[in-house]
């Protein structure tokens, strides 16, 4: 196994379009990192560059301590599972699995007992003399994740192997492969654009944007405190409400402001955001952090938000409906309720807000103001 | 109970469209009949018969004798044995040296236009002219490749007037005209190979000689069956360069079996043998398109 290491790591296609600038990153050894961020952030085009598969325009790539930016793919030992699979069409599904290790003049017999193996533990052993075409899209992720397997190498690199999936199956594969990491122990990056893959499967999450790293962190983490209002829209379906407002001060207490909103900050924060009262500022508001009664909005007791229903989702588990602020005039957030109750579009009800949930960003930064944490209620 | 109404408007616009179409197409069958099936069928016909030019008529029914005759006539199978090496050289030679430099043009990436358009030049020539231009180019004392081999201190060669050069001479012209052709279609085979065989490829270890052999090679496969076939067909109909450049000589060096049938009938006036040589090379065409036919399906 593996750790890798992105310093400053920066790609330009034509000396103009600059596709990823300054990553900084370290992948420990057996950690399972998961690139997330939408088409086009840059998150490919990186996994692509620890592979090999595309020069680093400036910056260093370490694999183990070894510098790998003028190392050839074929030595650098990674192994990556593309988004299509790129499995050889004119192979069969053992000479696939085979090709890399004949490629390192492997023993006939180590190469049959790894296939073996690997066949076993994945499920393909009654289709190793079908051909790629004969296969479903679910037996071809299978082979491609085999073909990455039966090498053995230093780390995995995950393209996006899961999008081509139907949902069933996705949700399927995205067990087995939490599960396989889990057995190997080996060092994967998996790229997704896919924030419920990121938030079930990786260890630490690597959010990029246009390029950028925008944040680091362990899942919860990353969705608890996200750095900016990017990120806090990206996680989580739906995403964190974000409200133009503002900060007021009225006596010795600090108020989130919005039209149909005010929020009383839990004294906790106030040091905190003191400095911004009387600032024009963005609120975040998960959906998730209104409750039905005041018992479950936590330690506060929460606010009593009174809402238009605009719309109903029932999704079975939970409800989400869309719901305006004040009466139909007001801003539109999501909320997510309990199932067990119905709602009628056009009803007005009222939820309590957990206030110590609140996310307050700077209106021109976009970047969240630090504060305290406080437990969830 | 209500009976369903049944509605044969579809089927009379089915059968309106049909004669339509029909009458769309009778012109074009009937010139095709014409200039192709008649031409065909009298040859065939022809073929049976002792018909010559001196004593033309369908007087003497021969059967199979003329087809005989010609399998039999060891200058006849002396011209399919030269086609066949032809054949063979212009094929192996144009595939080759086409597929080197496709894999080339599949690697660059400016001025493809520019290579595209010369490459195409000698490929949108009429044979006759390439046939014309090359015989002033070899001329033996006044052609421009001789005196360029003088210049380096080579002595001039006798490019298609002797026994040994003047078959490698049609080749060399014939790939000179004919390699765009392999080219064009082995480049638009590349351009059309999924990127990321290759990718898993160098990300398995391979080297670019590995790539070439064990993806490129393979997934190519269907194209270059094609292309040989098709390239292998025209060449066995080879006639023009052999008619402006060398009228199959020296001697029979260059006696092709087009070639070869035009003298049957023409000069030696023997229309019915001549007619059955023909017969017996479309035998061969056939056999050929019907392989590539069936090549190109499988691939579809």
């Amino acid at each position: 196994m593996a750790a890798i290491e992105l310093r400053a790591v920066t790609k330009t296609y034509a000396n103009v379009v600059s596709a990823v600038r300054n990553v900084d990153l370290t992948i420990g050894d057996g950690e399972f990192m998961v690139f997330l961020g939408p088409s086009g952030c840059g998150k490919s085009t990186t996994l692509r560059m620890i592979a090999g598969l595309e020069d680093i325009t400036s910056g260093d790539l370490f694999v183990d301590g070894v510098r790998m930016n003028d190392v050839d793919p074929s030595k650098r030992d990674l192994a990556i599972v593309f988004q299509n699979y790129a499995l050889y069409p004119h192979m069969s599904v053992r000479e696939n699995l085979a090709f890399g290790l004949k490629l390192r003049h492997l023993e006939r017999a180590e190469i049959a007992r790894r296939i073996d193996d690997i066949s076993a533990m994945l499920g393909i052993g009654p289709m190793l003399d079908r051909r790629p075409a004969q296969l479903s899209g679910g037996q071809r992720q299978r082979v491609a994740l085999g073909r990455a397997l039966v090498r053995e190498p230093k780390a995995f690199l995950l393209d996006e192997p899961l999008s081509n999936l139907d949902a069933k199956l996705r949700a399927t594969m995205r067990t087995e492969l939490i599960k396989l990491h889990r057995r190997l122990g080996a060092t994967m990056i998996h790229v997704t654009h896919d924030q419920v893959e990121a938030m079930t499967m990786g260890e630490r999450i690597c959010i990029m944007r246009d390029g950028e790293v925008v944040q680091v962190g362990r899942p919860l983490d990353v969705y608890r405190n996200p750095a900016d209002t990017f990120v806090a829209g990206f996680l989580a379906t739906p995403p964190m409400n974000l409200l133009s407002g503002r900060l007021e001060a009225q006596g010795d207490q600090l108020f989130a402001v919005t039209e149909g909103f005010r929020c009383a900050l839990p004294p906790a924060y106030r040091q905190a955001y003191a400095s911004h009262a009387g600032r024009q500022v963005i609120i975040g508001l998960r959906p998730e952090d209104f409750h039905e009664t005041p018992d479950r909005a936590g330690a506060l007791g929460g606010l009593p938000v009174t809402l238009t229903v605009t719309t109903v989702e029932a999704l079975g588990p939970e409800t989400v409906l869309m719901a305006s602020l004040k009466g139909d005039a007001g801003p539109e957030i999501a909320v997510r309720v309990d199932f067990d109750r119905e709602y009628e579009v056009g009803a007005r009800v009222t939820l309590h807000y957990d206030t110590a949930q609140i996310h307050i960003f700077d209106v021109e930064t976009t970047k969240a103001l630090a504060r305290p944490v406080v437990p969830a209620g | 109970m209500t009976m369903p109404v049944v509605n044969n408007a579809p089927n009379r616009i089915y059968v309106r469209d049909r004669r339509f179409g029909w009458l769309l197409t009778m012109p074009g069958l009937a010139l095709l009949l014409l200039v192709i099936a008649f031409p065909v069928l009298w040859a065939l016909f022809t073929s049976l018969f002792e018909y010559t030019l001196i004593n033309p008529g369908f007087h003497t029914y021969v059967g199979a004798g003329n087809y005989a005759k010609a399998l039999g006539d060891p200058e006849f199978l002396h011209s399919i044995w030269v086609t066949a090496m032809f054949v063979v050289a212009v094929v192996v030679l144009e595939f080759v040296l086409g597929f080197l430099i496709a894999l080339m043009l599949n690697d660059t990436e400016r001025g493809k236009d520019l290579y595209y358009a010369i490459l195409l030049c000698p490929l949108l020539m009429n044979p006759v002219v390439v046939g014309l231009i090359w015989r002033m180019f070899l001329h033996p004392s006044l052609g421009i490749v001789n005196y360029l081999l003088g210049r380096v201190g080579i002595a001039p060669v006798n490019w298609l007037g002797s026994v040994d050069v003047a078959f490698w001479t049609i080749v060399m012209v014939d790939i000179w005209h004919q390699v765009s052709f392999m080219i064009v279609l082995l480049l638009a085979g590349l351009a059309a190979l999924p990127r990321e065989p290759y990718e898993a490829a160098r990300v398995d270890g391979a080297s670019s000689l590995q790539c070439f052999w064990h993806i490129t090679l393979p997934l190519m496969r269907p194209v270059i069956v094609v292309t040989l076939l098709i390239r292998m067909i025209f060449a066995v109909k080879t006639y023009d360069l052999v008619y402006i450049m060398t009228r199959g000589g020296p001697g029979v060096a260059t006696d092709f079996i087009s070639y070869f049938i035009y003298r049957s009938a023409f000069v030696g006036l023997d229309l019915g043998e001549a007619s059955a040589m023909s017969g017996i090379l479309l035998v061969i065409v056939v056999a050929m398109t019907a392989y590539l036919h069936r090549s190109m399906r499988a691939i579809s």
